[in-house]
């Protein structure tokens, strides 16, 4: 499993800073840091109660944070549904209801050379770690991003050709031609990796665990799926792993979002 | 803020707000979110004799107003509940626990009861009678009134002092008859009702959701048919009746007591709004006659 950090979620009614649109599918919502936030760490997550004039989005939606600052909690989200379209027409000045930090994150490595591989919207944990926290982009943090096309990126708003930073387009329209675990194997060819991190679709998760097997190194991926409570308590949110006690199963929300890649049954794994 | 306590067979509730079985897990997980203390108490994740690793993911769909879930009732099994969980809830005589407990045969169930009974730190037991998301027995079990009876006795005369709660299905044609049988059988209350047996399916596919197929559906959409068991169960016994299904808000839960239940509880709302078991709380108790006046009266065998 990834970094412990005790639960201590409390229910928050933040102010939308902002809500704007990143690329073609992600939208960047920026809600007022409520004054008792804790620091969150990179790859836990909010659980965000959908905006509804009736009771039609009755399950929250979580969201891994994109960043955090004094004042904003940010949030990168995909168009998949009803649910995030209702996320997408929130105002500047709405408010909002969501509970968190929760969940594992990536472990604090700081000795380690890390190549953190990210695709769509798992972008944003790893962000978060190379520019937040612990911010060593650069300094040993290489943060690897793929999309299909330009037009799915949405790091340019931040960061495009920043230092540590190198992007692969499926399509070859912008930056290496072909899918970012392609990339990370190139890059680390060049320069040796220790650990792999990684958050974005199954299928580039399961193949950056095949090269972290392949390179013998240890890989912490971020698993997204839907919940209920978020808290460990429902078991809606549970995967395969080879671990036991009584269960194989473990959830995304407590045990996770962040794993130690090499437990989890990756053929098993519902592939969004 | 007035007494709204409330008794149940032996056991006094400080309050009739209760959290529903599966939506806590084992009562600690939501404490960073809900004054557990403030309530009537929270009932745990159903137990059974062996662990359960519960159903294929996935296990939860969101629907209109409401879910499907399909969790099969994964827990850690009697062995380490009693031996890891049930003593932390010793720590905590604050909060009062319902544990929900599940068994495929009588047998099991007397062996249930007879590791809880000499046990400190729970109020009672609440019998999963009605769970639609495991293989063939419980759900049988809570259709056959002779079957009922008979295990609400044989684990009633092993937990006297403690509760002893009947969760009945709304999957059936006349649930007063299931709830009659387990008043006869020495129950202390009928707790109406668990999920509706519901299915949904994936367009792409062709095929169910859930890997099982059927799966249970709960939410503000099953108000309606909550509060018709209810009033149906009422009429049927004079033992209390513990109301649940799709409460919402506080409205919401006023509207069982009116169809004549002594205690609700909140269960799929819980993740949306974790702040409503408490805000229902303050509501009752800023007029505690409304709630003793309304519990039972409207609803009587009479009526």
């Amino acid at each position: 499993m990834g970094e412990f950090v005790p639960a201590r979620a409390h229910e928050y009614h933040a102010r939308v800073l902002s809500n704007v649109r990143l690329s073609r599918r992600y939208f960047l919502l920026r809600l007022e840091r409520p004054r008792d936030f804790i620091d969150p760490a990179a790859g836990q997550f909010v659980h965000v109660a959908v905006p509804t004039p009736d009771d039609r989005f009755f399950l929250r939606r979580p969201f891994s944070i994109h960043d955090c600052t004094r004042d904003a909690i940010e949030l990168v989200i995909v168009e998949v549904g009803p649910g995030s379209q209702a996320l997408r027409r929130a105002r500047e000045g709405d408010t909002l209801h969501f509970y968190g930090p929760l969940g594992h994150a990536y472990p604090v490595l700081p000795e380690k050379r890390i190549v953190a591989i990210g695709g769509g919207v798992g972008l944003a944990p790893l962000y978060f770690y190379g520019f937040r926290a612990p911010g060593k982009l650069g300094e040993g943090y290489r943060l690897l991003y793929g999309a299909r096309t330009r037009e799915d990126l949405f790091l340019e708003h931040v960061a495009l050709e920043r230092t540590g930073v190198s992007l692969a387009t499926d399509d070859g329209s912008y930056g290496f031609k072909g899918n970012v675990v392609q990339l990370a194997a190139a890059v680390i060819e060049e320069e040796p990796a220790d650990v792999l991190f990684s958050c974005g679709p199954t299928v580039m998760m399961k193949a950056v665990q095949k090269l972290a097997d392949r390179l013998a190194i240890p890989h912490y991926a971020s698993l997204e799926n839907r919940m209920g409570c978020a808290l460990g308590a429902c078991r809606a949110c549970v995967v395969p792993t080879k671990l036991d006690g009584g269960s194989p199963y473990r959830t995304v929300c407590h045990d996770g979002p962040v794993f130690d890649a090499s437990v989890l049954q990756w053929d098993e794994l519902p592939v969004p | 803020m007035g007494d709204i306590s409330i008794q149940i067979g032996p056991v006094r509730f400080k309050n009739p707000v209760f959290i529903a079985s599966g939506i806590c897990g084992y009562a600690e997980e939501y404490s960073p979110l809900v004054n557990l203390s403030r309530l009537g108490g929270v009932v745990t994740k159903t137990i059974t004799m062996l662990p359960r690793a519960g159903n294929l993911p996935p296990r939860i769909h969101e629907m209109p107003h409401g879910m499907l879930n399909s969790i099969g009732l994964e827990n850690v099994g009697l062995d380490r509940y009693v031996n890891e969980k049930l003593p932390q809830l010793n720590q905590r005589p604050d909060v009062g626990v319902m544990v929900s407990v599940a068994a495929e045969t009588e047998d099991e169930f007397i062996k249930l009861a007879e590791r809880f009974a000499p046990m400190d730190g729970y109020a009672g037991l609440e019998l999963n009678l009605s769970c639609p998301n495991v293989k063939g027995e419980a759900l049988d079990q809570g259709r056959n009134p002779q079957l009922v009876e008979k295990i609400s006795r044989i684990v009633k005369e092993r937990i006297p002092k403690k509760s002893l709660w009947i969760k009945v299905t709304p999957n059936i044609t006349d649930v007063g008859t299931v709830a009659r049988a387990a008043e006869q059988g020495g129950a202390d209350a009928i707790a109406a009702v668990n999920t509706l047996v519901g299915i949904d399916f994936d367009l792409e596919t062709g095929k169910p959701v859930f890997a099982r197929g059927s799966a249970g559906y709960s939410g503000p959409a099953i108000l309606p048919i909550a509060l018709q068991k209810v009033w149906e169960c009422a009429k049927a016994v004079s033992i209390p009746i513990v109301g649940i299904g799709g409460i919402a808000t506080i409205d919401d839960a006023r509207k069982f007591f009116l169809a004549g239940a002594t205690a609700i509880q909140v269960g799929t709302s819980l993740y949306n709004d974790p702040g409503l078991p408490e805000r229902i709380v303050d509501a009752l108790a800023e007029n505690p006659e409304w709630m003793r006046a309304r519990a039972r009266a409207s609803a009587s065998p009479a009526a």
